[in-house]
């Protein structure tokens, strides 16, 4: 036996010099009859990429997109160099931070199919983390995930791999090692880098006053983009969807009150649906800009009778008017305020309406509001929102979903600053009229199902700021809604300086991942085991075949002789 | 795939080969050259298949997952030119040797598979082939009594239909990657029984 193998050793020694022909035709007939190298088991997903950006010179964000690693749990270890996978269920602040310091290749962050479908406390918790998750240095990828069967189970997979064995005996977690399905992660997409000359468009239009030339103006602002972990991810329902529905519904609003020369009030009103206000309201920043400075006759140079900033009205019992300066008697900045607290004493007692006054700080990187923009060139500026702090997380959070809108309570608040403007630019208060009088209704009612349509359209899609420019089809929207309504439509456009940019993107933000099924390397060992097993019986098998025969031969002689 | 894992996969699909050539008596005759040239005229006929079928039976692209019965039979009568083929290789053979050296034939008829059962097909395609040509061998015997005329024809053609019929049963039966390739081992032994039950009282004693 020992003999015999020391033949087969021998003949495979020969066999490794064979003729070159022969060397050149097995892989031959190995490409012409072997299937195309089928990669085992890969499922493809999209992911979507953390921010990056560069806000005033300072990168917030991921630092990079590729990734090729093995994936593991936080279970784990060993984390170092691994794509680490995280359901958001489970996703806790400290293991993240963990997970980065212990040098990991990348972080996956597995979020589940419908938001709404998550406990409350985790998306407040997770809601908290987004900003810090920003703020800190991260130099690896850091991709989101949503979850599908597939998906979880590469995750369950990976995470019974990563457990730790330490209870087990040492053949259980050889076999445990040789048996777990490793994943190798890979991302299809080339390194991220940014992106020159990049727009952000704003839409302003406009409803010109009954008479004269010096009328006083009302600006209605409100930023359209939306701000999240992930800019594929951030839908941005409430921050800012409900300003801007607002703002549509007011214009539609106004639009009607102005076509007729009895209810033609004396005051232009200029709507402003601004871009880039996640980013420290560049796109409100450059309007004013252009218009103060830039230009002869605006009607923002003169004559403003106070600028309305709306932002996240979209849920909740309480409206705070945001101010920078507590407005001075007699200005229409304090008339409105006066209204506001009229219209929601007397026809909404449920709401808790206050005026929230706060310092401009600029010292600070980001401006608090957007009525700061317009109160650093000393325009009488006020913000409205259901919020009473600007460090709200809601505002910058990808869980700010189409779900969490109640659109009664935006009706509600549509109406309420609907009236109140109503009686500041008709002066409906000094003209004697009830503190309850309702003068949208009817005819002029806030439409709820208009305010539901606008708000399902804003936020059935991402609107980062990175995402639209000045050909999408969102702005396209926009623009074509604004037009039907307001006059003198059109678009402005902020493009960062080359030399000292104010704002950088980063491409690479959506990608798509595969997940390929790799198995370690001890399991190889064992399978070059058993196939030595194997190749031994079949050799004896072949060495012995004359028994076989002997056998046939004596049952056909048996046959024969019946 | 690693080159630790092609290593183990190639020797499990070529070492049968090998311990094939070397055990049974083919070595003393010298007749690797001939192998060579059977596996040559193997390769041939396998592109003329190929162009055969590429040209006339289109791929399968109804639901996937669904077994294209009428289809897979033509083309395992396509596949029966395989025989051809082996004939031919024996008739160069000249008889003497009278065993071919073919290859494992992944591929063509076969979906995704994994290396590992790729290469233990080729060993079920191993000992089916040699009971092919064995039975092409008989076939062309002058002394073939007439009574066994009829069982040869029948083992042919199962030979010939061997792969079709176990893939569709394997299809039918619902059975994994794993169960077919169990299935397809028992038909090739069963073969392989067939054919050597069949030959063994035509062969002098050893």
């Amino acid at each position: 036996m020992l003999e015999e193998a020391g033949e087969v050793l021998e003949s495979v020694l020969k066999a490794s010099c064979l003729p070159l022909s022969f060397l050149l035709f097995v892989p031959a007939v190995l490409l012409l009859l072997g299937p195309p190298p089928a990669a085992e088991a890969a499922h493809e997903f999209t992911v979507y990429r953390m921010q990056q950006y560069e806000l005033g010179g300072q990168p917030y964000g991921t630092r990079s997109a590729v990734l090729n690693t093995e994936a593991r749990t936080v279970e784990a270890d060993v984390l170092s160099r691994r794509c680490v996978m995280m359901r958001l269920v489970d996703f806790s602040y400290e293991q993240y931070q963990k997970a980065l310091r212990q040098s990991a290749g990348a972080v996956v962050i597995i979020l589940p199919r419908s938001i709404s479908s998550v406990p409350q406390d985790v998306v407040r918790q997770f809601m908290e983390i987004e900003p810090e998750m920003l703020a800190m240095e991260t130099i690896v990828p850091v991709y989101f995930a949503v979850e599908d069967e597939e998906l979880l189970s590469i995750y369950e997979q990976t995470r019974a791999a990563s457990a730790s064995q330490g209870s087990a005996s040492a053949a259980e977690v050889l076999l445990h090692t040789a048996t777990a399905n490793g994943f190798q992660m890979v991302t299809s997409g080339v390194q991220s880098k940014a992106i020159n000359d990049w727009l952000i468009p704003s839409v302003e239009g406009r409803l010109t006053g009954l008479g004269g030339e010096d009328l006083p103006t009302v600006v209605i602002v409100a930023h359209y983009d939306s701000f999240g972990v992930a800019p594929w991810l951030s839908h941005g329902a409430d921050s800012n969807g409900s300003g801007i529905s607002v703002l549509l519904e007011l214009a539609r609003l106004f639009s009607r009150l102005y076509t007729y020369r009895r209810t033609h009030a004396g005051y232009n009103l200029l709507f402003f649906a601004s871009g880039g206000g996640k980013f420290n309201y560049q796109g409100t920043k450059r309007w004013l800009e252009d218009n103060l400075d830039h230009t002869d006759s605006s009607l923002l140079q003169d004559n403003v009778a106070f600028v309305l900033c709306l932002d996240t009205l979209g849920r909740g019992n309480s409206l705070h008017l945001h101010v920078s300066k507590p407005p001075k008697e007699g200005t229409l900045q304090h008339a409105f305020l006066r209204e506001l607290e009229m219209v929601v004493a007397g026809q909404f007692p449920e709401v808790k309406f206050s005026m929230v006054h706060k310092k401009i700080n600029l010292a600070e990187d980001m401006l608090a509001w957007e009525h700061e923009r317009f109160a650093i060139r000393r325009l009488p500026a006020f913000t409205i929102s259901h919020l009473e702090s600007h460090r709200d997380s809601l505002r910058n959070s990808i869980m700010d979903r189409r779900a969490r809108i109640d659109t009664k309570a935006l009706t509600r608040n549509t109406r309420i600053i609907a009236e109140a403007l109503t009686r500041v630019i008709y002066n409906l208060t000094d003209k004697g009229a009830p503190a309850d009088l309702q003068i949208f209704t009817d005819q002029m009612q806030i439409q709820q199902e208009q305010l539901e349509s606008v708000m399902d359209w804003l936020s059935s899609q991402p609107r980062a700021a990175q995402l639209i420019d000045k050909d999408s089809t969102f702005l396209n929207t926009l623009e074509y809604y604004m037009g039907r309504y307001l006059k003198d439509v059109k678009q402005h456009h902020v493009k960062a300086d080359k030399r000292d940019p104010e704002f950088v993107f980063y491409d690479q933000l959506k990608q798509v991942m595969n997940a390929y099924r790799v198995k370690p390397a001890i399991f190889d060992l064992l399978l070059a085991v058993c196939i030595a097993a194997y190749l031994g019986v079949a050799y004896v098998a072949v060495q012995h075949f004359g028994l076989l025969y002997k056998m046939i031969q004596r049952l056909s002689l048996k046959t024969k002789q019946q | 795939m690693t080159l630790f894992h092609f290593g183990n996969c190639f020797a499990l699909a070529y070492f049968p080969y090998f311990i094939t050539y070397k055990c049974s008596g083919l070595s003393e005759y010298s007749a690797f050259w001939r192998c060579v040239q059977a596996g040559a005229t193997y390769v041939l006929v396998q592109l003329g298949k190929m162009l055969f079928l590429a040209t006339f039976f289109p791929t399968w692209e109804g639901p996937s997952g669904g077994y294209d019965l009428v289809g897979e039979f033509l083309r395992a009568t396509v596949d029966a030119a395989d025989l051809g083929g082996l004939q031919l290789a024996l008739g160069r053979g000249g008889g003497a040797g009278g065993t071919s050296h073919p290859r494992g034939r992944p591929g063509l008829g076969q979906r995704r598979a994994p290396h590992v059962p790729m290469g233990l097909d080729s060993n079920i395609s191993l000992a089916r082939h040699v009971a092919a040509a064995a039975l092409l061998w008989a076939s062309g015997r002058h002394d073939l009594p007439p009574r066994l005329r009829l069982p040869l024809g029948g083992l042919l053609a199962a030979a010939a239909y061997e792969g079709f019929l176990t893939g569709w049963a394997g299809q039918a039966l619902g059975l994994g990657p794993w169960g077919a390739l169990g299935l397809r081992a028992l038909g090739a032994a069963a073969l392989g029984l067939g054919a050597l039950r069949l030959l063994v009282p035509l062969l002098p004693p050893p």
